[in-house]
């Protein structure tokens, strides 16, 4: 399948590519804010005020690729949370309000499928509509879905993407469960900061995508997901994705990985890099947006200007790559338990 | 009263996310519904909630919410007469 178009709503300055002009912002801390456009062009002030983050950064990525690109197959979201702000609002409603009345506003914004609805109702496209919920691997599930589809010939085009927000209360949890760094780092030195745990991040990538390489921006060949690997399960896994797209390691040019900071879990990634992929470029990408569910959606959205050969800011630069870059192995786990595949080429 | 009003405008820009609108711009005596402030069901549900929660009264018919929820006056007026 091959990217038509894409946007990203991102802790970056990715919805008007100014991080391509150098306009890099460095965020000390642990959460990584996205920096949201002007909605009020394009969502109606009437919704817009009902809708949380995740809501509005879904539908801020997604609409303008849908009036740009009419008829589109369907919608594919990948979100494990939805908008979980709004969902703990209604959570808290319920007992605030001893289980009496309730007002629907909260709990219609906060499921997983809001941002695939909502995208479907504001552009009238009753095709398929699917949201994917699999945690750490919710948006390489979207994918495979896509993928599926347009090998049976069942769609031309699909808008696919993701969307997570970050809510105070599940950060605070997730705080607890020692998932974000104790001491403050900044994003510069998060992945040198060899202490356990991470930052967190946010964000929506959107992406049309087409069964014809007709006026591509990349394509994307193939993905795959394992889950609870031991290390050298991962070692096999990519070299049986890699043989059964006929490519060996050497044919990859250069490797995004989701390296986070966290010295629990960085291992996978430079295991990976150093026992197959000893002398390829590798690019980051959690130190400009920090940690989240479906990360790998800005991944997609980083390598796609890879290879269309945009200035990538140095910051995303890991070991610089040697040759020009045709083929890209993406590689992302979230928490060490979910991992995820997905290889990209020059369409 | 007055103090009343001001402060039932207030709690309306709150709870239905009136990001864009200050106490001055929605008239006391302005339809809330369709004209004026051009609220729907949904904003009626969320006063009808404002009302039980924290003000501790109850709308009991369809007919009577309408001419309750008819402005922001009518809304202190059922206030104050049920206090």
């Amino acid at each position: 399948m091959f990217i038509r178009d894409l946007s990203s709503i991102s802790p970056q300055y990715t919805y008007n590519n100014k991080i391509f002009e150098n306009e890099i912002k460095f965020y000390s801390g642990n959460r990584y804010l996205a920096i949201e456009p002007d909605y009020k062009n394009m969502i109606p002030l009437s919704l817009l005020r009902r809708m949380g983050k995740a809501v509005r950064m879904g539908i801020g990525a997604g609409l303008p690729l849908i009036k740009k690109h009419p008829g589109l197959g369907g919608i594919i979201i990948g979100t494990a949370n939805g908008g979980l702000e709004d969902c703990i609002k209604f959570l808290n409603q319920i007992i605030s309000y001893n289980e009496g009345s309730l007002t629907p506003t909260n709990f219609v914004q906060s499921t997983p499928n809001s941002v695939a609805g909502h995208l479907a109702l504001m552009s009238n496209n009753t095709k398929y509509n699917t949201t994917h919920v699999h945690k750490g691997l919710a948006f390489e599930s979207s994918l495979l879905d896509a993928k599926l589809l347009f090998e049976q010939d069942e769609v031309k085009s699909l808008l696919v993407g993701n969307v997570e927000e970050i809510s105070d209360y599940n950060y605070n949890i997730d705080y607890l469960a020692g998932l974000f760094k104790e001491k403050e780092v900044d994003s510069k030195s998060l992945l040198n900061s060899n202490t356990k745990g991470t930052v967190c991040g946010e964000g929506s990538a959107m992406f049309v995508l087409e069964s014809s390489p007709a006026n591509s921006l990349a394509e994307i060949k193939d993905i795959d997901q394992i889950c609870f690997p031991t290390e050298s399960e991962i070692i096999e896994k990519t070299k049986h994705f890699l043989d059964r797209n006929n490519l060996t390691e050497s044919d990859i040019d250069a490797l995004v990985l989701g390296l986070n900071g966290d010295n629990r879990t960085g291992f996978w990634y430079n295991n990976l890099n150093k026992k197959l992929f000893k002398n390829h470029g590798v690019f980051t990408f959690k130190n400009l947006i920090g940690e989240y569910t479906t990360a790998s959606a800005f991944a997609i959205w980083l390598s796609a200007h890879i290879i269309q050969g945009y200035k990538i800011p140095e910051e995303a630069v890991y070991k610089k790559p040697q040759s020009e870059i045709n083929n890209i192995l993406i590689y992302n786990h979230y928490e060490g338990s979910q991992h995820g595949f997905i290889l990209m080429c020059k369409s | 009263m007055e103090a009343l009003i001001t402060t039932l405008k207030k709690e309306i820009i709150e709870v239905l996310n009136l990001e864009e609108m200050e106490i001055e711009d929605i008239e006391t005596d302005a339809p809330l519904f369709v004209e004026g402030l051009g609220l729907d069901s949904i904003d009626a549900l969320e006063l009808i909630v404002l009302l039980e929660k924290k003000y501790g009264l109850k709308i009991e018919t369809a007919e009577e919410g309408k001419k309750i929820l008819f402005s922001v006056r009518t809304m202190a007026e059922f206030i104050k007469g049920n206090k």
